[in-house]
């Protein structure tokens, strides 16, 4: 499986891990970005969906060209969440763990520098948008 | 020409998530921040310096392909293109 999602509903980490799972892979990373508490007390995110997606995408595929990887899977979370919550969701599987611990670490690199989805933390204090100048 | 714009993150809520503009004659990139500059301060204000240049922070797509705003701000428009504006993107 090959999925990439954007949505605003909260994810199972074990669901993504069975879709990801082959028989030919010996070895499956995830990653897993959740709202840190830096004094916040929610996290707005936002997204250019028509554009993320088909970046994800774009990724996706290099990583798979680069890492030999058999299958990704890849959420990403948009909307109002708490600190805890899940954010974004990352599974790779490749024969080998170090193409599937490179793959995971590109994708997530990747997505953070490229794909058009934005962060807004609200605090007590007042909000900010996150990497702004 | 109709235009559509786009605005994310802090430019959506200055400007809003979607304008149709209607240019008459030929459309740039800059000729549609410039538009976008005079009907609104804030906007002028988040995306332009002293001098009048863009800043560095701004980000722009048309079509959903990003251009370089240093570079390709006279890329011209055309009937029904969309153009989108907005900041660094900070996901994951």
């Amino acid at each position: 499986m090959l999925t990439i999602e954007i949505t605003n509903e909260d994810f199972s980490l074990d669901e993504l891990v069975r879709k990801a799972k082959r028989k030919d892979a010996g070895a499956l990373v995830t990653f897993l970005g959740t709202v840190r508490d830096d004094g916040i007390e929610r996290m707005e995110l936002e997204a250019f969906r028509e554009a993320a997606l088909p970046e994800l995408e774009r990724i996706r595929d290099e990583a798979a060209a680069k890492f030999n990887l058999l299958s990704v899977e890849v959420v990403h979370r948009v909307g109002s969440l708490a600190v805890g919550e899940n954010i974004v969701a990352i599974v790779c599987a490749a024969a080998h763990r170090d193409e599937a611990f490179r793959g995971c670490r590109y994708i997530i690199e990747e997505l953070k520098a490229r794909v058009p989805v934005w962060k807004k933390e609200l605090s007590k204090n007042g909000e900010r948008w996150v990497g702004h100048e | 020409m109709k235009i559509k714009v786009m605005a994310f993150a802090s430019f959506r809520e200055i400007l809003g998530k979607e304008l149709d503009l209607d240019i008459v004659g030929e459309a740039t990139a800059s000729g549609v921040l410039a538009i976008l500059a005079v009907r609104n301060k804030r906007f002028k204000e988040a995306a332009f310096d002293e001098s009048g240049q863009i800043k560095d922070y701004v980000l722009l797509m048309i079509n959903r392909k990003r251009i370089d705003p240093r570079q390709d701000l006279s890329t011209r428009l055309h009937d029904g293109d969309e153009l989108a504006v907005f900041p660094p993107v900070a996901g994951g």
